[in-house]
């Protein structure tokens, strides 16, 4: 496999940014449009995945191109929320592309690259999988996006990282506040304390991304019977203004004809082409 | 010269007559006893001698012979002293011949009775039969309960010579009132929040559905599990009657309750505590101690794979068949099944605020543990999230009271069908009434994937139990609950 070199007019255009701009491999295409960048955790909370996956359904369903990197947790869970809208997303790795890890992404990975994505990786064929090379991805991550979104994040972390090296580069750095007697969000919480601007879901940050990058992404419809984040099954009356026997008549429904669907307790938006 | 006195042995969830005889032979003394006793029946042999003796009365000084038949039906216990004894003075004539009579009690050396593991079955014998039955005076207003028994209380052997010397010319023991060694069941009212999950607990009463309980640690699994046996009807009478029989086998005492029986064996217990078995005479099992009640099992994915398949048998045919040497012993077994389980190893997976340490292959793992035959046996799965601290503000929910009186309505119109809806096969469900919208949605979930072709069955049957609830006919809304009902595992 042949890498990508700099100055190739495919080549993406922010990693140019970088003092030594690497040769990429890439499987699968790099999309065109600009790329925002959704990062996190690897143990997460839950909702930390409800907002990596809707991060990564908005940005993309908006147009915009996700790239995370493809470790469990928020990374996963933001490409799996651009694959569920059939979005364009980006995984960068830190190892060989014939060495995708964790090996449970695969799937997801393949998946990127069936909807017009791409898993993408400085390292040639045959590059285990270590340790060191994962914060030299970042700074791919960082350099390649317009803007970089901190989902969830411990103090100390891979997702850290990549904050700082785009707030060195110059792109604005989001962060999505969470619990402050929580862990795994007292990095989002202190990226916040040290400049990086809050942000409270995707349509939120597609908003600010309008104004502070320049990004222009077309609005997303929230006229669904549930919001794109989902809800729990137990909230559905509250937010529908029924009793849970009508609640569940009406889910029932709405599951039967395909326009939601679940995930453990949560309703989610269906997938639409 | 010989006699004959009848006691009873306990038999799966059933009570059988013995037939304890005595001979008194004209050879030297000498003491035998035949007829596959165990090591405490064999015993008895010196309880007996001492009680006898200790009783003022002579012990025959001539070969003494106690043969207890059926012979090929294995006995255990203590509980034929007392009856081997009257055998014995009725065959040295110091006694009158025995008064037709169902005799139970343990002996001890100084002549008391002591309390039998089996007088339960002696009442329940005696009232099939028609005739009186002896029992230690600890719990003979506690077995009195069974209804055209006729208890009588001894506290000694000379008290029991004399009445059954009297020819039973004794006021029978007063059943004692009310059933008050059974606490009540826990009330719903104390359940917050997590109004999908009480639903699904309504509708599992109701239509008498097995039902999977699923989610994060501390969301309250266990607390909804054991509040079903307080939204069931209650037993019928010959059902409480075959429940403490069963309990009596076990050794777990004599009272009867008509409160439906919850067991929750951990997931360490053995193949024998679970199904029942162990060695010599089987014994009843937890499942058979859940017959008309509830089986809740915890940490369903725990428990190992070669005891959730032996539930598969009892899920089917509502019995258990424990095979020895020789012979086979059948319990009853029809219990409800109330699985819970953590939805990944560490528990956390599906959390909002605690992170799942697990790896996406280790979840699956876990989840596979429970594939196949057994899943498909419920009805109902809904996930069960941990309540989130406001939730513990407002009042409590809704009473069992009332939540039972809708069941036991759902349930008459059921029984007049013939079985409760959770116990009918795909086959029969499939012939029940249904609307067109109804049936038209049900093909439409299929189409779009939603349901299984196998899940068909079971969301029929929840349909029927959710009309049924309503006393209606299924209509699409039934179907359409019965869809959201189901998944999520």
């Amino acid at each position: 496999m042949k890498p990508l070199l700099p100055g190739d007019p495919a080549y993406p255009p922010g990693l140019n940014d970088l003092e030594e701009p690497p040769p990429l491999y890439i499987r699968g295409r790099i999309p065109d449009g600009p790329c925002v960048a959704v990062v996190g955790t690897r143990s997460c909370t839950r909702y930390g995945v409800d907002i990596g996956e809707s991060m990564g359904r908005q940005l993309a369903s908006a147009g915009l191109v996700t790239v995370s990197g493809l470790a469990r947790g928020i990374d996963a869970a933001a490409h799996r929320g651009t694959v569920t809208v059939r979005g364009h997303g980006v995984a960068i790795l830190g190892s060989g592309l014939d060495h995708i890890y964790p090996r449970e992404n695969i799937g997801l990975a393949q998946s990127l690259v069936e909807h017009g994505g791409a898993v993408v990786s400085e390292y040639p064929n045959g590059t285990p999988p270590d340790r060191w090379r994962f914060p030299a991805r970042n700074r791919l991550i960082a350099a390649m996006s317009v803007a970089v979104v901190v989902v969830e994040s411990r103090v100390t972390g891979g997702a850290q990282i990549t904050a700082v090296l785009a707030a060195e580069m110059g792109r604005p750095v989001f962060a999505v506040p969470g619990d402050v007697d929580r862990e795994s969000s007292a990095g989002t919480n202190r990226l916040i304390r040290d400049g990086a601007i809050p942000v409270f879901g995707g349509q939120d940050l597609l908003d600010e991304l309008s104004v502070l990058a320049g990004v222009d992404a077309r609005p997303v419809g929230l006229n669904g019977p549930v919001p794109a984040g989902g809800l729990d099954i137990d909230d559905l009356p509250d937010h529908w203004g029924c009793t849970i026997k009508e609640a569940l008549v009406r889910l029932g429904r709405l599951e039967a004809s395909g326009e939601v669907r679940r995930l453990g307790d949560r309703i989610l938006p269906a997938i639409r082409d | 010269m010989y006699s004959s006195v009848l006691s009873v042995a306990l038999v799966g969830g059933d009570a059988r007559v013995v037939h304890v005889e005595a001979a008194v032979g004209r050879n030297k003394e000498g003491f035998r006893l035949s007829g596959l006793p165990d090591t405490a029946l064999r015993e008895a042999k010196d309880r007996v001698r001492s009680a006898i003796t200790a009783s003022g009365i002579e012990f025959p000084h001539r070969e003494v012979t106690i043969n207890l038949a059926p012979a090929d039906l294995r006995k255990r216990g203590s509980d034929y002293d007392l009856p081997i004894a009257l055998a014995i003075l009725a065959a040295d004539r110091q006694i009158a011949d025995m008064a037709r009579a169902v005799i139970v009690g343990e002996l001890a050396l100084d002549g008391k009775v002591r309390r039998g593991g089996s007088s339960l079955g002696a009442a329940v014998i005696g009232s099939r039969l028609g005739i009186p039955c002896l029992v230690s005076r600890e719990h003979a207003a506690q077995v009195a309960v069974v209804p055209g028994s006729e208890v009588h209380a001894v506290e000694t052997l000379s008290e029991a010579v004399s009445l059954v010397s009297s020819g039973l010319q004794a006021q029978p023991t007063v059943p004692e009132g009310g059933e008050s060694d059974a606490p009540e069941p826990p009330d719903m009212r104390d359940i917050r929040g997590q109004s999908f999950a009480r639903r699904a607990l309504e509708v599992a009463a109701a239509g008498g559905h097995h039902l999977l309980l699923h989610g994060p640690p501390g969301g309250g699994k266990t607390m909804l599990a054991r509040r079903l046996p307080g939204i069931l009807p209650g037993l019928e009478e010959r059902h409480a009657i075959e429940v403490a029989l069963v309990k009596s086998n076990a050794g777990l005492g004599d009272s009867v309750s008509y409160v439906p029986p919850f067991r929750a064996p951990h997931h360490t217990a053995t193949r024998a505590a679970l199904v029942g078995g162990g060695s010599g005479m089987p014994t009843p099992g937890e499942i058979s101690l859940a017959h008309c009640g509830v089986l809740f099992l915890d940490e369903l994915a725990e428990f190992p794979r070669s005891h959730l398949d032996a539930l598969r048998q009892p899920l089917e045919e509502g019995a258990v068949v424990i095979s020895r040497q020789g012979s086979s012993v059948r319990f009853p077994a029809r219990f409800q099944l109330i699985g819970a389980t953590n939805p990944c190893p560490c528990g956390y997976w599906g959390d909002r605020r605690r992170p799942c340490t697990c790896t996406g292959p280790g979840r699956d793992r876990y989840r596979q543990r429970l594939s196949g035959p057994l899943l498909d046996r419920f009805d109902l799965a809904v996930h069960v999230k941990r309540v989130a601290a406001d939730d513990f503000k407002g009042g409590g929910g809704e009473a069992s009271a009332p939540v039972a009186r809708r069941v036991a309505s759902a349930r008459d119109i059921q029984l007049a069908r013939g079985a409760v809806n959770g116990d009918l096969p795909d086959s029969l469900v499939q012939e029940l009434p249904i609307s067109g919208t109804a049936r038209d949605l049900l093909l439409r979930s299929l189409q779009s994937s939603a349901i299984t072709a196998r899940g068909v069955g079971r969301v029929r049957r929840v349909s029927q139990t959710l009309a049924d609830l309503d006393g209606t006919d299924v209509g699409e809304e039934h179907v359409a609950e019965a869809l959201s009902l189901r998944g999520g595992w």
